[in-house]
């Protein structure tokens, strides 16, 4: 039952415009997979793609063995739930997570099982009688899931599901979502977002998508701790990004200062990009030291994110609230320590 | 392919029941009693002094029933819109009924209004002693377009009520808290959000008043030939076919052509 | 909103009353008056009778009145299901495929009802197919003019429906015949209703082709309303009307009522 879903360069275009271009990705059996994107970054099409709503103009896509490329969206088993949550507004709760079954033409006997299995699954077996229209948003979505998963699909496609709930139930949610994939092993999820915290919470693999290309794609950790481009950098948490010169090895100049960091097989004199963590950054002097003046102080409850102007660039640092902040235009000193550094293969370039 | 078969068997239909019988019209419109094919049938009706005569009838009614429909319309729809009141609602309401009766009913009820032994005249009668009241004109072309009028104004208000619910009454309130007065916020706010509504209403009601039959039928007055009265009277009175089907065709012509120009203006305004 | 002192409302709703009441509200009570009185000479009518409405709800009258429901119903039936079924499958055509249907079936619209008469009456007045002289004519005629309404009511409400409901069932596995009976169709149920409403409103106030074509045994309430005022009968006429008034709002009524129950939302 378990089956993965690969995408072998699939290309889809509206017209001339192309809006997914060449994607290879193989999402491994029992594994949730996060495409994290902006929006128009091809992050659906690739999931509609896979769900058969959208035709690729060239490439194919498989579900376990399965080439499914042909295959009208009925035939091809996988569960979707999308942001609207798409509940039948005639049929009743039990109804809307029976359709499937009944569209395959379950046995009969077999159907009211599967649906309070389905429903309990989703603590939502208290409300089958209930018709979408009174329920609230995040039960809605709820249902959404156990109808997608009463048809016991090998493949979970999940597009924005949290995006329409409130910050307070999103995260409830998220823990739901997390819970539901530890109950359910063998099923493979495609989970499409915008949002970095979702991605890094739920996902073992994490593709980021932006301007209709795959652009990396990694474990959570590995795309949050050594980033290969600026787009991850700046999209899978935040990201000081300076421009830097390669000065041997081990070594980079940034504005005036001499700063230590693991240039890799970099060559001296190239020019790239030194990726730093805000919240790496510390206040006062250390290793890999620079100076400049305050811009901007912001107070964020528990952290203050100071915006300090060095040679021409700003330098965001999330320091623990302070007592006394500093003033705009003060001098003030920030240091990181060279293992938090990361030299960003794909901005390093020649001379 | 199968969405083309699909969608064969309503399209069939309509062609046996509907486009079949157009083009038999077109057709014998250009065979005359005496055989053959010619343009002879156009030019005799375009010849005869009846068919001129309707035609210009036909516009003139039809273009002063949509101007008359659309002042009135914007006017009452602006007051039910934007300067609400009890009952606003139930007059909406109301409205939507109005539209599902035929329009004979209008002209039936003007005779008992304005007819020689109506209401108005009555009134005049009794109060001067007079032999006959002042109001003779529900047989001539005036009374046709009374009645167009009324029965054709909730057609124009329908789309402007829809259009004006879409005007953010925020949008008002600022322009009136700029110092600008009612008639200068009607002309400045509310006119250009209205005009599509406004163009696409004014030309559906045209189009359907250049079709009326109804309304002149019941008015039964000899002077008032519009094009739709000439088909039936060339066809069941004198059974001139083809002279029927030539009227029909003319008639067919302006109707479809402008309502194709509905349709445009229509999809521009998104209605 | 627009006008903010009390004066100024207040003689805005006067000039709205002065206008609104005697062009449509004193029409139709001026029809309801005349079909309770025998004789209208002066402001008002007189001589209270019901008589007319004995002879509306009688032989001939009755007739009409039956005549009307049936062809209503029947045209109203035959144009929904035709204009759902083109516009169900227009929907899936490609764009220019579409268009090209959507033109087809608007065109009874445009062409005027006097010469969708004509045209009929010309076609099935010949064989193959004679049906001049048989109340199929007259069914007919109506339901041609109808779908375009059918069509177009029909056509809107599937251009509004979210394409979400459709995909997430076939995503739950079900075959496109089993979405357009489970899903679509319950979800059109409230427009196909006010389609069919629309339709049978229209059917039964239709005049123009129905002059052309209705045979004697087979007289339409409007065409007995036009006879009886033609030969001087008005308040006969009236009595008349109101009937047909009232059985077109019954029905429309009805199909109200299903709608709200039949609703979701």
């Amino acid at each position: 039952m378990s089956s993965g879903i690969r995408f072998d360069r699939v290309s889809v275009a509206y017209g001339r415009h192309t809006v997914l271009d060449a994607l290879d990705l193989t999402v491994e059996p029992g594994e949730v997979m996060a495409l994290l994107g902006p929006s128009g970054s091809g992050k659906t099409t690739a999931l509609r793609a896979v769900a058969g709503f959208v035709r690729p103009a060239s490439g194919r896509v498989f579900i376990g063995e399965r080439d499914v490329t042909g295959l009208p969206p009925h035939r091809r088993g996988v569960g979707m739930v999308v942001q609207q949550y798409a509940l039948f507004p005639h049929m009743r709760v039990e109804d809307n997570v029976a359709f499937g079954m009944k569209a395959q033409k379950v046995a009969k006997a077999e159907i009211p099982g599967r649906v309070a299995e389905a429903l309990e699954m989703t603590g939502m077996a208290s409300y089958a009688k209930r018709f979408p229209r009174e329920l609230s948003g995040g039960q809605q979505q709820r249902v959404a899931i156990a109808r997608a998963l009463a048809i016991r699909p090998g493949v979970l496609l999940l597009d924005e599901p949290l995006s329409a709930l409130d910050a307070q139930l999103r995260s409830g949610m998220l823990a739901e979502l997390a819970r539901l994939h530890r109950e359910l092993p063998d099923v493979s999820i495609l989970y499409v977002t915008h949002d970095q915290v979702e991605a890094l919470t739920l996902a073992d693999q994490i593709a980021v998508m932006d301007r209709a290309r795959l652009q990396d794609c990694g474990t959570p950790q590995e795309l949050y701790r050594t980033p290969r481009t600026e787009f991850t950098a700046s999209f899978v948490g935040n990201a000081n990004l300076l421009a830097v010169t390669v000065r041997g090895t081990g070594a980079v100049s940034f504005a005036d200062a001499e700063l230590k960091a693991d240039t890799g097989d970099a060559v001296s004199g190239a020019t790239a990009t030194l990726c730093v963590r805000p919240h790496l950054v510390g206040l006062g002097d250390g290793p890999n030291a620079l100076t400049g003046r305050v811009a901007e102080v912001q107070w964020r409850g528990a952290t203050h994110r100071l915006y300090v102007e060095v040679g021409g660039e700003r330098v965001k640092a999330d320091v623990r609230e302070l007592r006394k902040p500093p003033a705009l235009g003060d001098e003030i000193t920030l240091h990181f320590a060279p293992e938090d550094a990361v030299l960003l293969a794909g901005g390093v370039t020649d001379g | 392919m199968p969405a083309l078969v699909w969608v064969l068997p309503p399209v069939v239909l309509l062609g046996v029941f509907f486009l079949y019988p157009l083009f038999l019209v077109v057709r014998q419109s250009v065979q005359p009693d005496t055989g053959g094919t010619s343009l002879q049938p156009y030019a005799d009706v375009f010849a005869s002094e009846a068919f001129r005569e309707a035609l210009g009838t036909t516009v003139w009614l039809a273009l002063g029933a949509t101007i008359g429909c659309l002042v009135l319309g914007f006017a009452l729809a602006l007051v039910i819109a934007f300067v609400p009141f009890p009952g606003g609602k139930a007059v909406a309401k109301f409205i939507d009924v109005f539209l599902s009766f035929p329009s004979f009913l209008i002209t039936l009820a003007l005779l008992f209004i304005y007819g020689t032994k109506g209401m108005a005249n009555g009134v005049w009668t009794d109060a001067t002693g007079a032999a006959d009241g002042p109001f003779q004109f529900l047989t001539t072309p005036w009374g046709v377009l009374l009645a167009e009028i009324t029965y054709f104004t909730p057609f124009v208000m329908r789309p402007l009520l829809a259009a004006f619910s879409q005007i953010d009454t925020a949008q008002l309130e600022v322009a009136a808290s700029l110092g600008a007065g009612p008639g200068r916020i009607v002309r400045r706010v509310i006119l250009p959000e209205a005009l599509p509504a406004l163009a696409a209403g004014g030309s559906l009601v045209l189009v359907m008043c250049l079709n009326e039959f109804g309304i002149v039928l019941f008015t039964g007055a000899k002077g008032v030939t519009t094009l739709p009265m000439l088909v039936y009277s060339e066809a069941m009175l004198e059974s001139d076919y083809p002279a029927a089907c030539v009227v029909a065709v003319v008639n067919i012509a302006i109707s479809v052509g402008l309502y194709g120009l509905y349709r445009v203006v229509s999809r521009r305004a998104g209605a | 909103m627009l006008v903010h002192s009390r004066k100024g409302k207040w003689a805005v709703w006067s000039l709205f009353l002065v206008l609104f009441l005697p062009l449509f509200a004193l029409p139709l009570l001026v029809i309801l008056a005349a079909s309770f009185s025998s004789h209208w000479s002066g402001a008002f009518p007189s001589g209270f009778t019901t008589g007319h409405y004995t002879a509306a709800t009688r032989g001939e009258s009755l007739q009409a009145l039956t005549t009307s429901l049936v062809t209503a119903l029947a045209a109203s039936l035959l144009a929904l299901a035709a204009g759902t079924w083109a516009a169900l499958a227009a929907a899936s055509l490609k764009k220019g495929g579409k268009r090209a249907v959507d033109a087809l079936f608007l065109l009874p619209v445009a062409v005027p009802s006097v010469v969708v008469g004509l045209a009929v009456l010309v076609a099935f007045s010949k064989p193959p197919m004679i049906l001049n002289g048989t109340r199929w004519i007259v069914v007919l005629a109506h339901a041609v003019l109808v779908t375009a309404f059918a069509h177009q009511s029909v056509s809107a409400a599937i251009q509004r429906l979210d394409p979400a409901y459709e995909q997430a069932a076939a995503s739950l596995g079900a075959r496109p015949s089993y979405v357009l009976w489970k899903v679509k169709l319950p979800l059109l149920l409230p427009s196909l209703n006010a389609a069919a409403g629309l339709c049978f409103a229209l059917s039964m106030g239709e005049l123009s082709a129905t002059m052309m074509l209705y045979p004697p045994d087979w007289t339409p309430l409007p065409v007995r309303i036009y006879a009886a005022t033609d030969r001087g009968s008005t308040f006969t006429g009236a009595a008349l009307a109101v009937v047909l008034m009232a059985a077109t709002l019954l029905v429309l009524l009805a199909v109200s009522r299903v709608r709200t129950r039949a609703s979701y939302r």
